[in-house]
């Protein structure tokens, strides 16, 4: 089996620890690990990503993971795009997307959905609330929906992929809470769990909203149950 | 100054929380725009609440907005001797059941969208499945709307 994190700020940051104590410690499957990211781990993102030490964030969570838990990861020190992600991404992959940006999730789920057999779980969020969608595709079938199916801004993003910005753009970044970010990761956790304990899966997306405190889970047929 | 419901009707929430705050009214943070009303009324309602002229023609939930208190801390309760019967209806992790059997999808969008207080709302789907803005619904179906992604991550 193999995991691949995409994205290491601050969801895929808190993901991958949690992951890799589950992983060592719990389960008995055979995994290889991947972790991705062409972003620098800096100053700025200390208040909610978790490392200890300045670099390529793909590369500095590899090392800290192995020096924890003594589970060899391979890094990519680049961002996901459409010419590299034949490479990252396989058949059978259980791909876990914590990105940034509406344009990239719409490259791996429409990359997920050629391949037979992929388990795609992404997490995203906003300031106090976000979402985690589930996207299974078994023996070339779609169990549940893929990431644009239900969520147009997904399927024709307004934004940019972190390769299309500007330095400028990627300094400026939005306000988040870290708290938000550690409830996705957690969320992305439960998916992770239910697809690995080969529970089945019918969840396509679950809801979350810190500020009042609520959890709201969705079925998510393909092709909107048509 | 005793404030007149149909006055009150007419303002934004942000306009009624201004007159919370102004008369130390607590508790309305979060809360349905017809709670807030229904909180001023309480303490500065005028005295003529009584004879308050039926809200103009079509004024969609209005039905719904008196209801929607019991039904929601009483989702099986009774209104008067009539049991009501309720659906569920969700937008991202906010849910509640609500007594809008026979309504359009579109009037419930037109109530939410003042409940939760944003500009617009995806189209419905009901029991999973994309429908028009006239279905009318009816007891037993479960009413979505899609509440965009997050983002950021």
């Amino acid at each position: 089996m193999r995991i691949v994190i995409v994205g290491l700020g601050g969801i895929g940051s808190i993901l991958s620890e949690k992951l890799a104590r589950y992983l060592k410690h719990i389960t008995d499957e055979q995994f290889n690990l991947i972790f991705m990211d062409g972003d620098d781990y800096e100053t700025k993102n200390l208040v909610r990503q978790e490392f200890e030490t300045y670099g390529n964030k793909a590369e500095v969570k590899a090392a800290e993971i192995f020096n924890k838990f003594e589970i060899p990861v391979k890094p990519y020190p680049y961002f996901i795009n459409g010419d590299n992600i034949d490479a990252i991404i396989q058949g059978n992959d259980i791909v876990m997307l914590c990105v940034d940006n509406h344009k990239t999730r719409r490259l791996v789920s429409n990359y997920c959905s050629l391949l037979d057999n992929i388990t795609l779980i992404s997490g995203g969020n906003d300031f106090i609330d976000g979402n985690v969608q589930i996207y299974v595709r078994r023996n070339g079938q779609d169990i549940t929906a893929d990431l644009t199916t239900y969520h147009p801004e997904i399927k024709e993003p307004k934004d940019k992929s972190p390769e299309d910005m500007s330095c400028e753009e990627l300094e400026k970044s939005e306000p988040q809470l870290y708290f938000t970010n550690l409830t996705v990761a957690t969320i992305m956790c439960w998916a992770f769990y239910n697809i690995i304990t080969k529970k089945k899966i019918g969840i396509g997306e679950v809801y979350f909203d810190i500020e009042t405190m609520s959890v709201n889970s969705q079925l998510r047929e393909p092709n909107k149950g048509e | 100054m005793a404030y007149k419901r149909e006055s009150l009707e007419n303002m934004t929430v942000n306009e009624l929380k201004d007159i919370c705050w102004d008369k130390d009214i607590k508790g309305v943070s979060k809360k349905p725009k017809v709670v807030i009303i229904d909180k001023i009324m309480e303490k500065y309602g005028a005295k003529e609440r009584a004879s308050i002229t039926p809200a103009k023609s079509p004024a969609p939930m209005k039905g719904l907005s008196g209801e929607f208190e019991s039904e929601l801390t009483n989702p099986s309760g009774r209104t008067g001797d009539k049991t009501t019967t309720t659906i569920q209806v969700s937008c991202g992790a906010s849910s509640g059941r609500f007594p809008v059997v026979g309504r359009t999808v579109r009037e419930v969008s037109e109530f939410l969208k003042e409940i939760l207080n944003v500009d617009s709302l995806s189209a419905g789907l009901v029991n999973g499945r994309e429908v028009s803005s006239d279905y009318v619904l009816k007891s037993k179906d479960t009413l979505e709307f899609i509440k965009p992604s997050g983002r950021k991550g």
